[in-house]
């Protein structure tokens, strides 16, 4: 899941202040799950930023809608039933949602409402952490099924680098060691062996080394 | 001056506070008519901000819940819930410069009970100090408050 939070809404404010008629557009997926653009939240900023404008007297039109997902053209293409009123979109999806819908509408503003954050899985009610960073070369099986680079704090792929305490990062005490949690989880499936091996600096040509990164997929092709 | 009859109040609450039920509700209503709306819930924890936010954007001044007592909701946490709910509403509004205060929590009392018109009557006192709320613009102010 891609996880996100809301801007400040000082922030938001400033970036709309250009415009009359703003969408204010949610996105049911990644930002849903983890609190921060789904239909729940989308509402919340609308109200406020109505209130806000009120305050403000200012002459502005703030309406609101979620789509199921942004970053996926199907699903976008349903704003063109909407769209043509408003001045500019302010979108509570992730990076690739914001950059879908302003692909797909060039000549409408599309303003983010959410910073991006990470790849991560939902640990609690309430919390979210990280535990992929889309690498494009996956290793968790050497290490346990723990990624050493998302979950380490010093991307150690040879640890453990002998500085936690009670199983916990001396970086951060708040998260646990990475490599604790390597070494426990091949221990418990007698794959401690795998630990033998040296491991080479990571080739990170498979993350951004040529550019953005696509994936093309032709039995999915029409 | 204040106009107790323009002020609104939205007031949430639990089910299971004292003398909550339908009928005693039905007659808040006839003696509050113009000025608090009720919004009974099962629980507090049903509470979203959202619902508190849409009543001050629409209609209130401010926008209360009553929720019971720590230890003492029939669904463990609703309570708990409620009042995180309630302190991230009031930081929403507090980042639009509208006054935290709009939104409240009143929590009753497990030792001395009191019942749901008490508490609405303690809770209008309040609003009534903070005056109109500038969210819902210059058209709620009647002409006494608009200086004409």
């Amino acid at each position: 899941m891609i996880t996100g939070e809301q801007k400040p809404v000082e922030e938001i404010r400033r970036m709309i202040a250009p415009y009359k008629r703003i969408l204010v557009l949610g996105c049911g997926s990644c930002v849903a799950e983890c609190a921060s653009g789904g239909e729940k939240e989308t509402a919340m900023l609308a109200s406020a930023l109505r209130m806000a404008a009120r305050m403000n007297d200012e002459d502005v039109v703030i309406e609101e809608m979620t789509l199921d997902r942004q970053c996926v053209m199907e699903f976008v293409i349903q704003l063109d039933k909407v769209i043509d009123p408003y001045d500019a979109v302010l979108s509570l999806g992730c990076g690739a949602g914001v950059q879908a819908v302003a692909d797909m509408y060039p000549e409408v503003p599309i303003i983010p409402g959410l910073n991006t954050e990470f790849l991560g899985e939902t640990k609690a009610q309430g919390v979210w952490a990280e535990t992929c960073l889309g690498c494009g070369d996956c290793m968790l099986y050497d290490f346990g099924g723990i990624c050493p680079l998302a979950r380490c704090s010093k991307q150690i792929l040879n640890g453990p680098c002998g500085g936690s305490v009670d199983g916990r990062c001396e970086v951060n005490p708040d998260i646990p060691c990475a490599w604790q949690l390597i070494i426990d989880r091949l221990d418990k499936f007698g794959t401690l062996d795998r630990l033998e091996e040296i491991y080479p600096p990571k080739d990170w040509s498979t993350k951004q080394g040529g550019g953005p990164r696509k994936i093309i997929r032709e039995d999915q092709q029409k | 001056m204040i106009n107790a009859k323009r002020r609104k109040l939205a007031l949430f609450y639990c089910q299971n506070v004292p003398e909550s039920r339908e009928k005693d509700r039905q007659a808040l209503e006839e003696v509050y008519s113009e000025t608090i709306s009720f919004f009974p819930m099962p629980c507090s924890g049903r509470v979203e901000p959202v619902h508190l936010l849409r009543a001050l954007e629409e209609f209130a001044d401010a926008a209360y819940v009553i929720a019971c007592p720590d230890g003492a909701c029939r669904n463990f946490e609703g309570n708990l819930r409620a009042k995180k709910r309630i302190e991230r509403t009031k930081s929403i509004i507090e980042s639009i410069g509208l006054e935290r205060e709009r939104v409240g929590l009143m929590v009753c009392s497990k030792e001395n009970p009191r019942p749901l018109a008490v508490l609405a009557r303690e809770i209008m006192d309040r609003v009534l100090s903070l005056g109109p709320s500038p969210a819902l613009g210059p058209e709620a102010l009647d002409d006494e408050e608009k200086g004409i």
